[in-house]
């Protein structure tokens, strides 16, 4: 354990970054662009330059307020807040670069910037908090923060996806008030510790109570069927790039959220000894089935990735449920895989729609002719997502299914490949008609000189793409997601 | 310890000087606010003085005469009275800033300040009171001075508003009045200064008695359904009294009465052995969801707040119902983390009226653009009424959750968060309304209220943020609460 100031740097560099928006703005769009950028790039070098020292084995903590004799703010780097904390905020630099094409000439960006910047913030604070109450001011801090970006467009759509959002996220956030609450009661702490801090001297109705609370409330975040309602209105409401910090990272935070209690509230033992997980695996692999069909159905494309994340975020779930060194660590690093695919398949139909207006997976024929590049991107991320070899998808399966092997569910595993036959059915279609089908006839003039788009959204959108490749390729290297997820896993299971 | 001090007797005849001044020399605008101003400050100077040692467990009492042995008229300083005490001076210091500016040029101004001044003094006089007998002195007189502040506008609504008011409070008064003579008959003494003066050796149906007579007559003032009926009527006031009735005095007289009852003259143990408290809990949690309920259909703001209290008012009584020292921490300083959220909510709704003159939840589309910090700071009210952490609701949330675990009753749980979905329902709404939706066609300037108005409100937000975040700090009201839960639970 060090003192160290790099975890409130990290979560409140961002949120001087909110403040400093507005007056930014007033210079010029561009200026702002170019200031929060250097903010958000910042506070990724900050989040990455951490990871050495955690891979060493150091945990970086600070703690900061303290608001009631038992509620204090503690801010706690460790594998797993560090694998997090990376992945957000890169998803955010490249997200955060890409609007300043994608929302020029847009409205309210004084709005827009910062409460995308807050957003950042507390949701760096949810990876790096030390204790259940510090997780749950952040998590309730940004789920609240995100209803501006959600109804951006202020299209009577957004309006209703974002009121059926806030219902979704209070009631969820309240359920894990109780959770809390009860931890907090029964265990008279609440600060994580890697094998749980409840232990089995509590009665057995009041574990299994707070347990579920806390599934069923991060569920809500997370998406777990059947309480994903929110997921497929807000997505396809949003700005492309807010739309793919929401699938990438945002939704992540709640399988986040259920990981760390899991490992660091309930602890793998007692958990064994409640009994729980085989029904958590059945919701989890429920959800990766049951979202991917209703995927193929999507006409709408951000609909459509909208399941597709429902159904990923089952894998991460499932993962978790089979409790086992190589599933664990399949599940977190495809959280942090599946974060850089899906962002970088929202901002490839984010361009789609912005070039060529074109929403539709069934307007998407010969595509390709028009936009190679974002499309080669959109079909990379697809293979990925699909599980090719050697792309990041791949590691995070692999592992998944080692870990369903190695604890004797082979139905687990047929859900893993169904799973990702299914994502296959409904990514490869868009692919093929963008590559292969013919344009229907030009109708109008309007439309027909549209290129790719500038630089400024298409370098994120590739890089983003590339990530995908890198993760894949070079996943042993130490400091990528696979070495600290590997770490947080063997830290649980010690 | 108990020290002999005549602060706890200074601080009301300070308001109660202020009012002379302001009814004798009252028509010069000037001298008017000087007086105001000065006996505000000069008044939360005094009280706080008395902060540190209060902190300490030092007791500051002064009788001021004895009628005839064992009842007279007493003052004390006990950290439950220091806590009521001090919440109510320093709103009133604020809100008097707020009344002069809302108050402007309208007429009849030395008889609303005058009046308005007794009604905070007689506050403290509560706050501050040594018995029961002074208590019910001071709560009495409260009742009739804020009358004239009701009927302020002397339109037929207000004169009817103002009926029903006395009508509710004075029946209520009566009832305490008779408790208080039944405490005295039972138990020889009305000294609010114990953890308790009752005792078994009364017997049962007379303790039954003496609870049902000054729970009920307390009820009215804090608005428990049913007895809440002249709360919503009482809005034709001017904004300034509505936050006197709402947050600083009235209601939050009636809470207090409530506290007293159950904390210094019945004392934990005694109502936890007879059991009376559960229909009260039943009652506070039939208020907490209805009045909720009722709030979400009102389109008029300032109803729309009105219901929004008695719901709140009921999380008092239903924590102090619950007996538990953690539930108690949650009861005191919701006086708190009330009063200041939903301040700021009113000094809100009458900058917009006072500024744009809409008072309805419809009208308010894109008032977010126009009163962009007014509307702000009512963000910032009701992410605390929701519950948001960080925000002061937080804190009696979480403290009231804790007290429910502790005394097994799940129930509360649901309840509280079933309020908190219903808070959600019933202001986010008009947040919405205010920043996302602008009226289509037209372009908002940004026209904000006049300071005298606007300062109110951000310091009150302002406050709202720093009692849900630094609840801990020495000397802010959490820390009152805890030394008055010790003394209460005799830890």
């Amino acid at each position: 354990m060090v003192t160290s100031l790099i975890p409130p740097a990290a979560v409140f560099l961002p949120l001087l970054g909110a403040f400093a928006a507005l007056p930014l703005g007033r210079i010029s769009e561009r200026a702002r662009v170019i200031g929060l950028a250097a903010v958000a790039a910042a506070t990724a070098a900050l989040t990455l330059a951490v990871i050495p020292g955690v891979l060493a084995g150091t945990v970086y903590e600070a703690h900061l307020v303290r608001l009631t004799p038992e509620i204090w703010i503690h801010l706690r780097i460790d594998a797993l807040g560090a694998l997090f904390g990376a992945t957000v905020s890169v998803l955010w630099l490249i997200a955060l670069v890409y609007s300043e094409g994608y929302m020029r000439d847009g409205h309210r960006l004084g709005r827009y910037y910062p409460f995308f910047m807050l957003c950042l913030g507390w949701t760096l604070g949810v990876a790096y908090s030390g204790n259940l109450l510090t997780f749950l001011i952040f998590y309730e801090l940004f789920s609240i923060l995100t209803y501006p970006l959600i109804v951006h467009e202020e299209t009577p759509e957004a309006i209703a996806a974002g009121t059926k959002y806030i219902i979704y996220i209070l009631v969820g956030g309240s359920i894990v008030l109780i959770g809390v609450v009860f931890t907090f009661f029964l265990a008279g702490e609440q600060t994580f510790v890697a094998g749980g801090i409840l232990d089995a001297s509590a009665d057995r109705t009041s574990l299994l109570l707070i347990f579920w609370c806390f599934v069923a409330g991060f569920g809500v975040k997370a998406a777990l069927v059947p309480l994903h309602g929110w997921v497929p209105d807000a997505h396809p409401a949003a700005p492309a790039p807010f739309s793919a910090v929401l699938s990438g990272v945002m939704v992540a935070a709640g399988s986040f959220g259920i990981t760390r209690v899991v490992f660091q509230v309930f602890g793998v033992d007692l958990l064994l000894e409640l009994g729980v997980m085989p029904l958590l695996t059945a919701v989890a692999a429920f959800t990766v089935l049951f979202a991917a069909v209703l995927a193929v159905g999507q006409d709408d494309l951000k609909r459509r990735l909208a399941y597709s994340t429902i159904s990923q975020m089952g894998y991460v779930a499932l993962g978790i449920g089979l409790l086992g060194v190589d599933a664990v660590t399949g599940a977190l690093v495809h959280i942090s895989n599946h974060a850089f695919m899906k962002g970088t398949l929202f901002l490839c139909a984010g361009l789609f729609i912005k070039r060529l207006g074109i929403r539709r997976v069934s307007e998407m024929a010969g595509v390709a002719r028009r936009m190679p590049v974002t499309t080669a991107a959109f079909a990379l991320a697809s293979l990925g997502m699909i599980g090719t070899p050697p792309l990041s998808g791949f590691i995070s399966k692999w592992y998944l299914g080692l870990g369903a092997l190695e604890a004797q569910q082979p139905l687990q595993l047929a859900v893993l490949l169904g799973g990702a036959m299914l994502a296959a059915v409904y990514l490869l279609p868009v692919v093929y008609s963008a590559f292969f089908k013919q344009p229907p006839p030009v109708t109008g003039t309007e439309d027909s000189g549209a290129r790719e788009a500038p630089l400024s959204m298409l370098v994120p959108t590739v890089i983003a793409a590339s990530l995908t490749i890198v993760l894949g390729l070079a996943a042993a290297v130490p400091g990528l997601p696979y070495s600290l997820a590997r770490l947080a896993t063997e830290t649980f299971f010690r | 310890m108990e020290v002999i001090d005549i602060r706890p007797a200074l601080a009301p005849a300070i308001s109660f000087a202020c009012s002379a001044m302001v009814f004798l020399l009252g028509s010069n605008r000037f001298w008017r606010s000087f007086w105001m101003l000065s006996a505000s400050t000069l008044k939360l100077a005094v009280v706080l003085s008395m902060l540190p040692s209060s902190l300490q467990g030092t007791v500051y009492v002064y009788d001021l005469i004895e009628f005839t042995p064992g009842i007279g008229l007493g003052f004390r300083a006990d950290a439950l009275g220091m806590f009521f005490a001090a919440v109510s001076s320093t709103l009133w210091l604020i809100t008097t800033v707020y009344a002069i500016g809302y108050m402007g040029k309208s007429e009849h101004r030395v008889r609303f300040f005058g009046f308005f001044s007794l009604c905070v003094s007689t506050t403290v006089g509560i706050a501050f009171a040594g018995d029961l007998l002074t208590f019910f002195l001071f709560y009495e007189i409260l009742t009739i001075c804020t009358y004239p502040l009701v009927i302020h506008n002397e339109t037929p609504d207000a004169l009817k508003a103002g009926r029903k008011y006395l009508i509710y409070t004075l029946i209520g008064g009566a009832f305490i009045l008779i408790g208080t003579v039944v405490v005295f008959d039972a138990a020889g003494t009305l000294s609010l200064g114990q953890p308790g003066i009752l005792s078994h050796a009364a017997g049962v149906h007379t303790l039954g008695l003496i609870f049902a007579l000054l729970i009920t007559g307390f009820a009215v003032k804090a608005a428990i359904m049913p007895l809440h009926g002249w709360l919503p009527s009482a809005m034709v006031a001017p904004t300034p009294v509505s936050a006197l009735l709402h947050a600083v005095a009235v209601v939050k007289a009636g809470a207090f009465g409530i506290l007293r009852t159950v904390y210094n003259v019945f004392g934990v143990d005694l109502l936890a052995d007879v059991g009376f408290t559960v229909p009260l809990k039943w009652v506070s949690a039939f208020t907490i969801i209805v009045a909720s309920l009722v709030a979400i259909f009102q389109d008029d703001l300032k109803r729309r707040l009105a219901y929004s209290t008695i719901s709140q008012l009921s999380y008092i009584a239903l924590a102090a119902a619950m007996l538990t020292p953690l539930s108690a921490a949650a009861a005191i300083v919701h006086i708190t983390n009330q009063a200041f959220a939903k301040i700021t909510m009113f000094f809100a709704a009458g900058a917009i009226q006072r500024t744009t003159g809409k008072t309805n939840v419809h009208e308010l589309a894109g008032i977010g653009y126009q009163m962009p910090w007014t509307m702000g700071a009512f963000t910032v009210a009701s992410l605390s009424f929701v519950g948001f952490p960080l925000f002061a609701g937080f804190i009696t949330k979480w403290y009231l959750s804790l007290g429910a675990l502790e005394s097994g009753e799940f129930w509360v749980l649901a309840i509280m968060i079933v309020s908190s979905m219903l808070n959600a329902a019933y202001f986010l709404p008009i947040v919405y309304l205010a920043f996302f939706k602008a009226p289509p066609g037209t372009t908002l300037r940004v026209a904000e209220a006049r300071p005298t108005l606007l300062i109110p409100t951000l310091v009150c937000a302002a406050y709202v943020i720093a009692l849900g975040t630094m609840a801990e700090v020495p000397g802010m009201p959490f820390s009152l609460a805890k030394a008055a839960v010790r003394f209460v639970f005799g830890m």
